[in-house]
């Protein structure tokens, strides 16, 4: 497994086009049952916001995600550095993406943050 | 040796923090600054408290004024978290106060008394979001606080999705 992360539009998903030449399904919109054939998926944060709509444990479905397919490469955004949100919904999202990205990271041999369109791997080694 | 740890929510500050101290041969001391009210905080302390249990430390419920403790001398200490000190210290009246030099004089009687000072704290600043008066405040003094700790720091760890990442010092 793969976990790119870093802060919105930094040019994480073209970093996965470019590296990996793969197809990317969107977490935004995909079904869920997508995630465990995809190769690429982008925005896990907005699928464990739909999945947290549907009352569902994003957690759970998280660490079986690892397990079920783990030669996924994972986009999920760095949304936990600022202020805590007003909305209790905000805030169980926030911090629910935060407990799952500790799951995916541990899960994945190579972690990649993009700042600026620059690739730094902060666990593992670069392929 | 005093070392920083920051990072956004749930990013894993807290274990990895925690684990700094491990197997520190003197007292351990906990300084927790969230105050407990409302029912998300004494959920977030409650759960704090479990995931600490059996690592050693005593704890210590200190709100505001951390330089007014009195703690032995060679001790541990981490302190969890500067931005729950820096909220409490400047929204304690219904003013507004810069509680930058009660916090920063602080942090430097704790480093006397500890031999190894561990200080959790938070990015605030990356969310994009533009706040009224009294939040913009906060994510001010907390950032500048930050910049002043991490000077005064032996290493600075950030820790991303569970990753500790240094960017000053080294793991230890």
């Amino acid at each position: 497994m793969i976990m790119i992360t870093g802060g919105a539009f930094q040019g994480k998903a073209d970093f996965a086009k470019s590296n990996f030449g793969c197809k990317i399904s969107d977490g935004g919109s995909c079904d869920f049952k997508e995630a465990f054939f995809a190769e690429c998926i982008r925005d896990y944060h907005l699928l464990i916001k739909r999945l947290l709509d549907e009352g569902r444990d994003a957690k759970e479905f998280t660490g079986r995600l690892c397990s079920e397919n783990p030669g996924l490469i994972v986009i999920i955004n760095e949304i936990g550095c600022g202020i805590v949100p007003l909305e209790k919904k905000e805030r169980i999202w926030r911090e629910e993406v935060g407990r799952a990205g500790c799951i995916i990271a541990d899960n994945s041999e190579t972690v990649i943050r993009i700042c600026c369109g620059i690739p730094t791997v902060i666990k593992g080694g670069a392929e | 040796m005093m070392t920083v740890v920051t990072g956004g929510s749930k990013c894993g500050k807290s274990s990895f923090a925690e684990s700094m101290l491990d197997g520190f041969d003197n007292r351990k001391l906990y300084i927790a600054t969230m105050r407990p009210y409302g029912e998300e905080a004494l959920t977030a302390i409650e759960r704090h408290r479990r995931l600490r249990s059996k690592k050693g430390f005593e704890t210590i419920e200190r709100y505001t004024d951390i330089g007014g403790l009195s703690l032995p001398e060679g001790c541990g200490i981490l302190l969890e978290c500067m931005g729950n000190l820096c909220a409490n210290e400047m929204f304690r009246d219904d003013r507004i106060t810069d509680p930058f030099l009660t916090i920063t004089d602080g942090i430097r009687r704790l480093r006397e008394y500890a031999s190894k000072l561990i200080i959790v704290t938070n990015t605030v600043c990356c969310d994009g979001i533009s706040y009224e008066y009294g939040t913009s405040e906060y994510i001010r003094v907390l950032s500048r606080i930050n910049t002043i700790l991490a000077d005064m720091s032996d290493n600075v760890i950030e820790c991303v999705y569970g990753i500790p990442v240094v960017l000053k010092g080294k793991l230890s």
